[in-house]
């Protein structure tokens, strides 16, 4: 609460003008850039430290493993724009449009499954990496930088539905600390990147569901 | 009287610029609005309290108000959000919460704005068992164990209906 607000009658009313000072109203367009500079920087980190693959250091990159990277960057960008404009609250506005982005990259991680369901049908061995748990603990450690901005972000704001809105920073932090991973990580087949990619992004969507509403009541 | 829709944009516009006049003439406006908003669901004693609750948020929250967009919808948001709120926080003694006869004229063209942001359109979205609980406990006041004999819902079901109630408003606040 304000210092010195009275918070009955008119006085109350007189209080809070008092205690008026000018503020910027939260522009969607500069949460977005806030947003992207965490991410651009959290990519920037992963190749200063761990290097750049080779295929795309030499300039050719793999298709699949190109992709997959840009479907998590593009849901990484839509969770993070419905996130960022859950700060100004409307009645009567739909903000489920992220929803359609998720559906497209569960595509990936919903192939990987795929397959394996398959190879159990068949009685084939599954080639399930278990080394792929690094590129998941990088993911979220790389991602908080998104997180820790959209969560700044959203503690200015006004979010109604402090729960959905951990659920989208969540998701937004996980695919782009998996995005600024693949730049990195060396797999280039299905059940890696489905498998373990995907699993951050689902891991972080749960964590920010859990763990951030108490961050952004307000 | 209540401000109009361009009036009320421009003074928070206005006072988002830090102009104290315009921010006062804002905050009248919006407590009018807020008297007349909540009177439907909230009992007397307890509306000036939320509508201090809510001019408190806004007052803390007016950089999330969007200038490009119109003001009601934006403080609507803010007053279910701050009334949901209140549900959770306590349970009400008086069982005196509707008084319809004491809701103002409004002409029709604002009446239709707030029927459409209202609580009431709010609590159309819950299922029966659910609404009947949150208003047989929450806004009238009445007890587990009484909710329970009124509705014939066990008095375990009345409080999951009353959880799962608040959990779906919670998540229906932006909904028209």
């Amino acid at each position: 609460m304000p210092e010195n607000i009275d918070i009955r009658g008119d006085a109350f009313l007189d209080s809070l003008v008092a205690d008026l000072k000018p503020v910027a109203p939260l522009r969607q367009g500069m949460g977005m850039a806030f947003a992207s500079l965490a991410l651009a920087l959290g990519a920037t980190l992963v190749v200063a430290v761990l290097g750049l693959r080779r295929d795309l250091a030499a300039g050719h990159p793999d298709p699949f493993v190109l992709t997959a990277a840009g479907v998590f960057l593009v849901l990484a960008l839509a969770s993070a724009w419905g996130a960022i404009d859950m700060a100004r609250p409307a009645v009567g506005i739909r903000r489920d449009g992220w929803g359609w982005t998720a559906a497209m990259a569960a595509v990936v991680p919903g192939s990987a499954l795929a397959l394996i369901l398959t190879d159990l049908v068949t009685g084939q061995a599954i080639d399930f990496d278990r080394g792929g748990i690094v590129c998941l603990a990088l993911g979220i450690g790389i991602g908080l930088l998104t997180g820790g901005a959209l969560i700044l972000w959203l503690r200015r704001g006004a979010p109604s539905s402090p729960t959905r809105a951990g659920l989208l920073i969540g998701v937004a932090a996980g695919a782009a600390g998996i995005f600024a991973v693949s730049l990195w990580c060396p797999h280039d087949n299905l059940l890696h990147i489905g498998i373990w990619h995907g699993a951050t992004v689902v891991f972080a969507g749960l964590l920010g569901r859990i763990g951030l509403p108490r961050l952004l009541r307000w | 009287m209540i401000a109009d829709e361009a009036t009320l944009a421009r003074l928070a516009a206005l006072a988002q610029r830090g102009d104290r006049q315009a921010y006062a003439a804002m905050l009248a406006a919006c407590r009018s609005w807020l008297l007349r908003y909540y009177r439907r669901k909230v009992c007397a004693e307890q509306i000036d309290d939320l509508v201090q609750e809510t001019l408190l948020s806004v007052h803390r929250k007016l950089a999330s108000y969007d200038p490009s967009r119109p003001v009601i919808p934006w403080l609507a948001a803010i007053a279910r959000y701050r009334f949901v709120d209140h549900l959770r926080a306590a349970y009400r003694n008086a069982a005196d919460s509707v008084q319809e006869d004491d809701i103002a004229a409004a002409d029709d063209k604002e009446q239709a704005v707030v029927a459409r942001l209202s609580l009431d359109r709010l609590f159309e979205a819950l299922p029966q068992a659910q609404c009947r609980a949150i208003e047989l406990v929450k806004l009238e006041g009445l007890s587990i164990s009484e909710a329970s004999a009124s509705t014939g819902q066990s008095e375990s079901l009345v409080k999951v209906n009353i959880h799962r109630g608040l959990k779906r408003l919670a998540a229906l606040i932006e909904r028209a």
